[in-house]
């Protein structure tokens, strides 16, 4: 494990050294994600003015949930910034290199690549849950709590998403369907939702883990919430490093591209 | 004690065939049609620690296969392989701190950044002490004459000084074996020879071995001791270089030129035709059978002489004979 | 007449290309379906929680149909300035001085291409679901209408984008200015939310604006087709556009006198 942290080190060092050879782009990255984000939440302050809350949600829980949803997707793209290619690297035979080398393969090519504008999502996550007021140390503790389930959640579905390049090829239009659909159920309240929709919202695409559970737990403590999110972290990290794994057994290298029919 | 031990390996792929036009993508896609392909079928060899071997065959042979079975990246059909006491798709990150690889056409160093950043990455990659990778780098810096290169942004490398580079990278951490896919992929002649020099340099110094794959003769005719030629996913030469020039360089090759065209059946006693052309032709003879000063006297006789030319054949055209030979008909090797 | 149809062979071209990719036509067009059902599920609960009919004057299938419209304007466009400043910069545009057509009409002409296939998508997806939701479109007979508000929507649109674009003649680098614009029509063009919701200070203020013709126009008229909705509307339309192509074509027409007196 300390191993394996000293190397992701080394390896985020490499990543902001190489967006550091762009400086001003780098800084244009981060504020203009943040002004974006921004521009997005100018809807929830109109919605708000006028209908006050929907469905047990107001304009403080909405920062809530903002600043969970954009750390979570920030960090998760920032840390690990190949999640949003994975499909390709494998259908494409790029994953030659991380196989020889010494080190876990998935975790080494999540985490040889950032995306630099995630850090501006990051920040902002930070802000909006900043807005929302709420400084108690366990409140605080809860909100960090709920960042690192929620990039969890959001790395290991993507992670599944896109490892499905193994089997039929090319996945990445599925794979980016499936961040935006996730990312988007995630920026509403649950409780918007029922039955099959709230069922779809908690298995195949656990948006709830990414937003709205996170973002009520940081409301008031809960054990049930506790061990949802906790179960959910866990439980779809071991399933996308089975199935990645289970993957890199077909990897067919560049050789594939090769071999024409 | 052997570096790698290789028995009966094979390896197959499944590729969906798909019909053109939209009709054949939905009829994919509901019954998709499949087809094996054999990359590589039934390969054998050993390797001595320390020993310089070459991989030649021409493109999709099933050399680049071989290689990646052999680091651990893909995971062979059948068939049984041993590299420094590792069966590499099992023990991938145990084997993977003893050797080195070079892919030529997907490179390993950060783009963006100064080759020395990548090597440090790599120092930490393969868990070694700081100061042992400086140690090491200045020790490859000064092998490889690459010292003044190590500070820029690998995007502003040529193409020969990047490779050079990647090697050095490759061999960081000490490997035992160096395993090299098309190292020299791309590069003109001058880089070509400087890549040889230094790999050949290592394997005298260090005594790290070596396995090389090449669709380019001047590779393994330059560095290697010993050849495998590969095609169609079988072994179908393997000696020492030496070895195979011996057995085939008893042969000449003829190029003639007449002022007058000459007749399409043209051929001579003793001489092999490969080629006839409109005002001349390619020959071939083996010295043993036939006299260089017969066949001179037989070409002047035949007509009025531009041009002659004899020469020896280079380890392309050798290896091109024995393509030939196994009954395979090859574009360019 | 003849110039005319140099264009409708480029836009027809275009509009070929754009259906070259089934599977990106349709896999943008799921975000469409995702998005008007989220809409779906917000706008319910909060007609529900009011406890009203009508907000603002609009019905929740007021309010779906006009995401519906307004999301596929959005969707639908091309991203162009980006380009028409490339051309600018590395003088390509200097090329199209002989050419025997308009660079502007050409681009327009492009732009249009690229969108309608799109658009088409789009609207039947979209419009397939939303109708599954909350019924037919309360005024299914201001389609033809809407049509033409989205051309203009889009030809205002391009006029700005393609100035925005101009400026790459003066500035290093116009994506920033390109980037603001799209967020200032994401918030004053009505986008997420229809501008009737808005206070009123805010709702005259961005009425008074450009961006809301971009979207919110085409959008507003399909749900409502009343004279005493769509002149207003299609009057600033009109209005915003001349003013726009005015200046556009003047800006155009100084920077290629700038290029061929100084080279490209």
């Amino acid at each position: 494990m300390i191993r394996e942290m000293r190397f992701l080190l080394a390896l985020w060092k490499a990543n902001l050294l190489s967006a550091m050879e762009y400086r001003v782009s780098f800084i244009l990255q981060v504020l203009g994600m943040m002004l974006n984000n921004a521009a997005y939440f100018v809807f929830w302050f109109i919605f708000f003015e006028r209908f006050e809350s929907v469905r047990g949600w107001g304009l403080v829980d909405m920062f809530v949930l903002f600043g969970i949803v954009a750390a979570s997707f920030g960090l998760g793209v920032f840390l690990f910034g190949n999640i949003r290619f994975l499909a390709d690297m494998i259908a494409e035979g790029r994953m030659d290199y991380y196989l020889s080398l010494p080190r876990p393969v998935l975790l080494h090519s999540l985490a040889s690549r950032s995306t630099i504008s995630g850090l501006g999502d990051f920040i902002y996550g930070l802000i909006s849950f900043a807005l929302a007021g709420q400084y108690s140390p366990d409140a605080v503790l809860r909100f960090a709590l709920g960042v690192v389930v929620g990039t969890t959640v959001l790395v290991a579905f993507l992670t599944i998403a896109q490892s499905l390049a193994f089997w039929i090829g090319s996945a990445s239009m599925i794979a980016m369907q499936a961040s935006n659909a996730i990312v988007t159920f995630s920026l509403y309240p649950l409780t918007l939702f029922d039955g099959t929709a709230k069922l779809i919202l908690f298995t195949i695409l656990p948006a709830a883990f990414i937003g709205s559970v996170p973002a009520e737990f940081v409301r008031a403590f809960s054990w049930e919430q506790l061990a949802q999110m906790s179960l959910a972290a866990v439980g779809l990290l071991a399933l996308a490093i089975w199935v990645f794994q289970r993957g890199l057994r077909r990897y067919e290298s560049g050789s594939a591209i090769q071999v024409q029919v | 004690m052997t570096a790698i031990q290789v028995e009966g390996l094979v390896k197959d792929f499944e590729t969906r065939v798909k019909q053109p036009g939209l009709k054949g993508s939905l009829r994919a896609l509901v019954q998709p049609e499949k087809r094996i392909v054999h990359a590589v079928r039934s390969i054998s060899f050993e390797m001595a620690p320390g020993e310089l071997v070459g991989f030649i065959g021409p493109n999709g042979a099933g050399k680049s296969t071989t290689i990646k079975i052999l680091t651990g990246i893909l995971h062979p059909t059948r068939g049984a392989a041993n590299v420094l006491g590792f069966v590499p798709w099992q023990d991938r990150r145990k084997l993977a701190y003893r050797i080195g690889t070079v892919f030529g056409q997907r490179p390993q160093l950060w783009y963006h950044l100064p080759a020395i950043d990548t090597f440090h990455l790599f120092g930490k990659i393969y868990e070694r002490d700081d100061v042992e990778v400086k140690k090491r780098i200045a020790f490859l810096a000064e092998a490889f004459e690459i010292g003044h290169l190590l500070e820029t942004p690998v995007r502003k490398l040529s193409l020969g000084q990047r490779i050079r580079c990647e090697v050095a990278a490759s061999l960081i951490h000490q490997p035992n074996l160096l395993l090299l896919d098309e190292p020299s992929i791309g590069l003109d002649v001058v880089a070509k020879q400087r890549i040889r020099d230094t790999i050949r340099q290592m394997n005298q110094v260090e005594g790290v071995g070596v396995l090389l794959t090449s669709h380019d003769a001047g590779d393994i005719e330059a560095l290697c001791k010993r050849v495998i030629v590969i095609n169609h996913g079988t072994i179908i030469y393997q000696d020492r270089v030496s070895a195979l020039k011996r057995n085939y360089l008893t042969t000449k090759q003829v190029d003639v030129r007449y002022a007058e065209e000459v007749p399409p059946d043209f051929a001579l006693a003793g001489v092999e035709t490969l080629k006839v052309g409109r005002y001349g032709a390619k020959l071939r003879f083996d010295v043993r059978a036939t006299p260089v000063e017969r066949v001179i006297a037989d070409l002047a006789g035949r007509g009025s002489l531009l041009d002659v030319t004899i020469s020896d054949p280079s380890l392309e055209e050798v290896i091109r004979t024995i393509y030939q030979a196994d009954g395979v008909a090859v574009a360019a090797a | 007449m003849k110039k005319i149809a140099i264009y409708i062979a480029i836009f027809r071209t275009q509009l070929i290309n754009s259906m070259a990719y089934p599977a990106d036509l349709f896999s943008r067009s799921f975000m469409m379906l995702i998005f008007m059902w989220v809409f779906f599920q917000l706008w319910q609960a909060t007609y529900l929680s009011t406890g009203q009919n009508v907000i603002a004057g609009l019905t929740l299938a007021d309010t779906l149909w006009y995401l519906m419209v307004a999301e596929t304007v959005l969707l639908s466009k091309p991203r162009l300035g980006q380009e028409i400043a490339t051309q600018v910069k590395d003088g390509s545009v200097a090329y199209l001085l002989n050419k025997p057509y308009n660079f502007l009409l050409y681009q327009l002409s492009v732009s249009l291409g690229e969108s309608l296939m799109r658009m088409a998508v789009n609207l039947v997806f979209g419009g397939a679901l939303v109708w599954l939701l909350v019924g037919p479109p309360p005024h299914p007979a201001a389609l033809p209408l809407t049509l033409l508000a989205i051309l203009l929507a889009w030809t205002l649109d391009f006029c700005i984008v393609a100035l925005i674009g101009l400026l790459a003649f003066v500035l290093e680098d116009v994506s920033a200015f390109e980037w603001i614009y799209s967020k200032l029509v994401l918030v004053l063009g009505g986008v997420l939310i229809p501008l009737d919701f808005f206070p009123e200070w805010l709702r005259s203020f961005a009425l008074s604006l450009p961006f809301a013709y971009t979207t919110y126009a085409p959008a507003r008229m399909f749900i409502d087709p009343s004279i005493g909705n769509v002149l207003p509307l299609l009057g600033g339309q009109l209005a915003w556009l001349a003013l726009f192509a005015l200046i556009l074509s003047f800006v155009f027409a100084r920077g290629m006198r700038r290029l061929a007196i100084n080279g490209g």
